[in-house]
């Protein structure tokens, strides 16, 4: 027995010892890293938006770190120059521009520590028109673009997105609550409809190399998942096409595969990124980004609900209980209910208001716009 | 008079006689002799030339003499007289004829007879030499001193002749595969194959035969040969602590071989190296050697000279093993307790090995004791083994049936800790060997091989592997120039990764690896100066890349399986030993090896010209069963050069092309490693190198001191890497995320070994680099923008130290120490937004190293009282592994938690480590 026990410390050595944080200096470092990301829009006449930020290393706490102040100009291999101006924190517009589709471009940042990063030259990739964006429904519903050039010239492409959709509190009412008093609602500030909007999570790119011709036939754009609140109403996704070259592609196809999916069993491999922006002064210094020039192309569609089979949607997770509180008798637009999180439903006839939760009450609660779109 | 008494007498004589003068050969007889006496047929003789006869008149008063002689010499005469009679001659000149029954006369002194060592106590016995061709030894007479006549007097010719026959065991009868025999005066040699047998051709007459053996006592065999014969030498296990003067040959195997970047090691030497828990290793010391480095503490696998882990051919009796460890790596796959000995090859591959790119480790177990029936046995803190082996029909069949198993789970479920109470890490292994004599010309031997594994550590996922192997060989003598072995074999690995812990996950992941063996081996002995192999392998590969599947009713894993892959290899090989001059000799082989890549099949086809990837798949072809989707066909070559400068020094140079056909995909960036073998296909190029290698080998000291110089530079083509972002395992087209990329690998290697005394061990250092470069056009990417960058198991040096002290014959102390720089790893170092989520961003591929790995372990031995009759023979070892507490990193990698990336170094053994092992033997 006094053998098992020496074993037994043995084997407690092991265990104990057995994982520790691995944190090496490089890893410690602050690496801020440029972000440059966006594309130079040659659609004529139209804006470019061009985002700035710095990485931040494993163990930082911030989410984001736009870079300000910097200047950022695209140049014309022949000598044009069409500066960039900061409207919000990092984000950068220029005027609208009508580019020379024969010349090549590119883009030069020089931040408020004085380094200066410049882009390779790109040509401009005219994208053509977008056929149609359809969509299937197979539990999920896949939404599709499909194109094609007859001059057999782009090849390469990649869509972004915009989805709209519409959705509807729980309950619908005209009641208003502010200082203690409740009051109607101006219909044009109704809080029952509202449209909330996100923009593409996932890189959805396509290529036409293979075949004989240029087209694109059903590539994937994006998948909304069965039962998705997204479809709850009525639903809309504004496709944009950009056409790409070569090198812009692989890039993007590498991007796709970084998740930051770590520690299972079927990790992927690290991947590499090799952008086309460099700092002029240090070309070891990484940079993350890929500037390229592209026309921009767009479609839009909708989806209602009714168009789709086995779909619940709509927020039914909410618990939308109603509480009664009696009414003031002396002025029955006073309201003076301790729980601030719940607002006014309707009067009863017995005298009492009808309060539920405002998240069941106000849409703008759950994150939409009560404003219809233009589009809508 | 004593028979010595006699000899020396007739030494004197001779040596005073010597230099009265040569001659009178020329006498010549003419006569006719019917019926006639043999004292008037010597009368008539001594009459007619200078002769003088001397013999015992009672031996040969009834023999009778019936010849017509014409103008015949004396010696030719009575050649004839005596042919196939009990009766020998000796001619010593100038004119004296010695006649005596049974047993033949010496003339003349061994040519080395006064260079020879004078602590040889005893002489040259007569032997009685046999009409058989075989040649049974006593062992009571020193066998060293006497003189094997091989083969019949009277076949006697100026042809070469050929000697074969066993080496083995003089203890246990057990084979002792790879002794080196060697005659000196011609600087040829040959080594004993795995059964311990050899072939030789010299000319017939006086030859001095040197057998060295790593681990026995060398020994000499003095022989003359008439015609083909046999010889078996039987070889005493080599005891360094006796005070006793062990002559040692001339000059051992280490420079006169032609064995070049291969690395000999013993059970016994295996065992005096101190390892955790006290349990010898192979793998563990095969790291030791100079070129030799491992990923990890505790990984799977072991890298030769740049290589992957999967360039190893391993194999155990031609069993190939394709995961060589247990527990991951915490102990090797080959029980102690049966290994006989380990043999590397790293430059000098033999032409019948291929398949491989970097090496092959060939180890051997025991044939099992043919004498009486023993045992051996051990119990140590994990593990406990038990061996047993003997005779089944005496000098016929021998078994060694060995089992080994941890019985770890119950000290898991002992630690106050709930994680590792649900713990769960085991194994077990066994071996059978049986090997049957069926006649002089055939025998026949079974070897089998099965170990599982189980391992769940801290963690909900349950890994579970296991090798399956079995063979049956046939070797038949044709006659002693040549024999063949024919073995047909079977081989299994598969793994299963399982995953309960969440209902609507669960899943197990099975892989598994098939092939069936069939090769023959063919061994001529063309003469003296060469040695001729050649022969025709062929494995039938059938693989199961992965099947995903849902585990228990609750679970929503949609199933997923990749298709069956199978495939031919065929390789046919020759391959020549070439001594030139005692000092020259090359071997050269040729091995040309065909691979056919068969359906059924549904294979994707891309875009010509275009990076494969999801986007260029133009179509599916379906191949039917059996249809040859790929063929591949490639000649190899193997050289290797010998020349010695002196006695004790002597250059090498070789030069080694390669092909390899089944790949592992390894994905080290995962916490546990799950290897996927993959077999070359359409899109997958099978693996090529090419090796140079130059190197010195220079004894000292009575050649108990070895050391060497070596350096190498090798090429390889389509060596596979992966593309960023790659998924190896359940990936249905895998081409996509694979690079084929180019190798570059070089180093020097140095070596210092003493091998007697009581301090012995060894110490080497190895520089060794792999760089990769992708220049694959069809793989649409280049890692680290094409330029050479580090492989993953690049460890630029490697410096080992193994020593051995021995206070007295029962206690011995052991020292190895291990140092070693980091292996490279891709960093995660920064994250950022771009697109709508969440990105890494990683440095260039193996652009940083972990720490460098540094152990130091200490081990006593004591071995039991030496009394020869006692019920068990006990022995205790007791030390500290990993004496410093050193934290080497086994595994560095990242986990998502809470959010954020957090990197995790794993340290198997963080601390140090005492352990006791005691073993037994019956």
């Amino acid at each position: 027995m006094k053998m098992h026990l020496r074993y037994t410390i043995i084997c407690l050595f092991i265990m104990v010892a057995c994982r520790q944080a691995y944190e090496p200096p490089v890893i410690k470092a602050p690496n801020r890293y440029l972000v440059v990301e966006g594309v130079i829009n040659a659609t004529p006449g139209s804006i470019t938006t061009i985002n700035l930020s710095r990485t931040r290393n494993l163990l930082d706490t911030f989410l984001t770190d736009p870079v300000s102040a910097a200047q950022i100009q695209i140049e014309s291999g022949s000598g044009g120059l069409f500066f960039l101006h900061e409207t919000a924190a990092g984000r950068y517009i220029s005027d609208p521009l009508t580019l020379n589709p024969s010349h090549t471009y590119r883009l030069k940042i020089q931040t408020v520590d004085g380094k200066s990063y410049l882009s390779d030259f790109v040509p401009l990739k005219i994208s053509p028109a977008i056929d149609s964006i359809t969509w299937r429904q197979d539990k999920d519903v896949t939404i599709y673009a499909n194109t094609h050039d007859p001059l057999n010239n782009t090849r390469y492409y990649r869509w972004d997105f915009t989805e709209t959709w519409q959705y509807r509190s729980v309950h619908e009412t005209d009641l208003g609550w502010s200082n203690g008093l409740i009051f109607f609602i101006d219909p044009a500030n109704q809080i029952y409809n509202c449209w909330n909007q996100a923009e593409s999570k996932k890189i959805a790119l396509g290529s036409s190399l293979r075949l004989s011709e240029d087209v694109i036939d059903h590539a994937p754009v994006t998948v909304i998942p069965q039962h998705s609140d997204k479809i709850g109403i009525r639903y809309s996704i504004l496709v944009r096409q950009y056409a790409m070259t070569e090198e812009a592609y692989r890039y993007w196809e590498i991007l796709q595969k970084n998740t930051q999916q770590l520690g299972t069993l079927f990790d992927a491999q690290p991947s590499q990124l090799k952008g086309n922006i460099r700092n002029a002064n240090d070309a070891e210094e990484p940079v993350i980004g890929f500037v390229s020039v592209s026309t921009v192309q767009q479609q839009r569609i909708f989806i209602a609900k009714s168009q789709l089979t086995d779909w619940t949607g709509g927020f039914s997770s909410i618990d939308c209980a109603l509480i009664f509180t009696p009414q003031n008798p002396t002025n029955y637009l006073i309201l003076n209910y301790p729980d601030t999180s719940y607002g006014p439903y309707y009067f009863t006839s017995s005298g009492s208001i009808a309060l539920a939760k405002k998240i069941c009450l106000d849409c703008r609660r759950l994150g939409g716009t009560n404003q219809k779109p233009s589009f809508w | 008079m004593n028979r010595r008494y006699a000899f020396l007498c007739i030494c004197l004589f001779i040596f005073l006689i010597r230099g009265t003068g040569l001659g009178q050969q020329s006498n010549r007889i003419s006569g006719t002799f019917t019926n006639a006496k043999f004292s008037s047929f010597v009368e008539q003789i001594e009459q007619n030339s200078s002769f003088r006869f001397y013999y015992d008149p009672s031996d040969l008063d009834s023999f009778t003499v019936n010849i017509v002689a014409n103008d015949i010499l004396v010696d030719e005469l009575l050649k004839q007289v005596f042919n196939n009679t009990p009766f020998h001659f000796v001619i010593r000149q100038p004119a004296s004829i010695y006649v005596t029954r049974n047993v033949p006369l010496q003339s003349s002194l061994p040519d080395d007879f006064f260079e020879r060592d004078r602590t040889i106590k005893d002489t040259v016995t007569i032997v009685k030499p046999l009409t058989e061709t075989r040649v049974k030894e006593k062992i009571k007479a020193p066998a060293e001193n006497k003189l094997y006549e091989i083969g019949q007097r009277s076949a006697q010719t100026k042809e070469k002749v050929t000697l074969a026959g066993y080496v083995k065991d003089i203890k246990t009868g057990e084979p002792i595969p790879g002794a080196s025999i060697y005659i000196d005066s011609m600087a040829v040699g040959v080594l004993t194959d795995q059964f311990g047998y050899y072939s030789i051709t010299l000319p017939s007459g006086r030859h001095q035969l040197q057998i060295t053996s790593v681990g026995m006592k060398n020994t000499t065999r003095q022989l003359m040969l008439y015609s083909t014969g046999q010889l078996n030498i039987e070889l005493a296990e080599y005891i360094p602590s006796l005070k006793e003067v062990i002559v040692t040959a001339a000059r051992t195997s280490n420079t006169r071989s032609l064995s070049m970047g291969a690395n000999r090691l013993t059970i016994k030497t295996i065992k005096q190296v101190p390892v955790v828990f006290g349990e010898a290793d192979v793998l563990k010391v095969v790291l030791t050697l100079p070129g030799v480095t491992t990923v990890g503490e505790a990984s799977t696998g072991f890298n030769v000279r740049g290589g992957s882990a999967d360039q190893n051919l391993i194999i155990l009796n031609d069993l190939t093993i394709y995961n060589p460890s247990h527990l991951f790596g915490f102990f090797s796959a080959f029980n102690p307790d049966v290994v006989k000995s380990v043999e590397l090859y790293k430059s000098a591959i033999p032409e019948k090995y291929g398949g491989r790119l970097s090496s092959v480790l060939d180890v051997t177990t025991k044939e099992g004791n043919s004498k009486k029936l023993s045992g051996t046995g051990g119990i140590g803190p994990l593990t406990s083994k038990l061996t047993i082996e003997g005779p089944i029909v005496k000098d016929r069949s021998t078994f060694v049936a060995s089992g080994r198993t941890s019985y770890s789970n119950w000290l898991l479920g002992l630690i106050p800790n709930s994680a590792y109470k649900n713990s769960k890490a085991s194994f077990h292994d066994l071996n059978l060997h049986v090997s049957h004599t069926i006649n002089s010309k055939n025998s026949i031997y079974f070897n089998g091989y099965l170990s599982n594994d189980q391992f769940r550590l801290n963690n909900d996922t349950l890994y579970k592997y296991g090798n399956k192997n079995v063979n049956v060989k046939w070797k038949h003598i044709f006659n002693n120039k040549i024999y063949g072995l024919f073995t047909a074999g079977f081989d299994n690995y598969q793994y299963k990764v399982s995953s309960e812990s969440n209902k609507s996950n669960a899943f197990k992941l099975t892989f598994g690896i098939n092939q069936l063996n069939l090769r023959t081996d063919f061994s001529y002995s063309a003469g003296p100066d060469h040695l001729i192999k050649f022969g025709l392998t062929s494995i039938y590969y059938k693989l199961s890349p992965g099947n995903f599947e849902p585990s228990g009713q609750q679970s929503l894993v949609t199933p997923d399986k990749l298709q069956q892959e199978q495939a031919l290899e065929t390789a046919i090989y020759a391959g020549d030993e070439y001594t030139i001059t005692p000092d020259l000799s090359v071997s050269a082989g040729i091995r040309y090896s065909v691979f056919n890549y068969l359906g059924p099949h549904q294979q994707f086809r891309y875009a010509e010209g275009l990076p494969r990837n999801r986007n260029t798949i133009l179509d599916t072809i379906a191949y039917n069963s059996g249809k040859v989707i790929k063929t591949y066909g490639n000649p190899e070559f193997r050289f290797t050069l010998r020349y010695s400068l002196s006695e004790n020094t002597s250059v090498k140079f070789s030069f080694n092309s390669l092909r390899q056909y089944i790949h592992m995909l390894s994905n080290t960036n995962a916490i546990s490693p799950t290897d996927v073998w993959k077999l070359s296909d359409a899109y997958i190029k099978p693996q090529s190198g090419n090796q140079v290698s130059a190197g010195i080998y220079k004894n000292f000291k009575s050649n108990t001191i070895e050391t060497s110089i070596e350096v190498y530079y090798k090429q390889m083509k389509n060596y596979l890497d992966y593309k960023s972002g790659a998924v190896l395992i359940l990936n249905h087209h895998i081409e996509t995320d694979i690079i084929s990329s180019k190798g570059v690998a070089y180093g020097a290697e140095l070596f210092i070994k003493k091998t007697s005394g009581k301090l012995n061990g060894w110490m080497s250092y190895a520089y060794s680099r792999i760089r990769l470069q992708s220049n694959d056009p069809l793989a649409g990417e280049a890692v680290n923008g094409g330029k050479y960058y580090p492989a993953n198991h690049d460890k630029p040096h490697n410096a080992n130290f193994i020593g051995n002290y021995r206070f007295s014959h029962r206690y011995s102390i052991s020292l190895g120490v291990n140092y070693s720089t980091g292996r490279p790893l891709t960093l995660p170092l920064a994250i950022f937004d771009f697109a709508g989520g969440q990105r890494v961003y990683y440095s260039d591929r193996n652009k940083y190293r972990i720490p460098d790995y540094f152990r130091l372990d200490l081990s006593f031995m004591i071995e039991g009282n030496h009394r020869i009759k006692q019920l068990t023979h006990n022995s205790w070892s007791f030390g500290v592994y990993n004496l410093t507490g050193r934290k080497n990193a086994y595994s560095v990698y990242f986990v998502q938690e809470n959010g954020f990336i957090k990197g995790y170094q794993l340290s198997v053994f963080g601390t140090l480590i005492p352990f006791v092992t005691y073993n037994f033997r019956f």
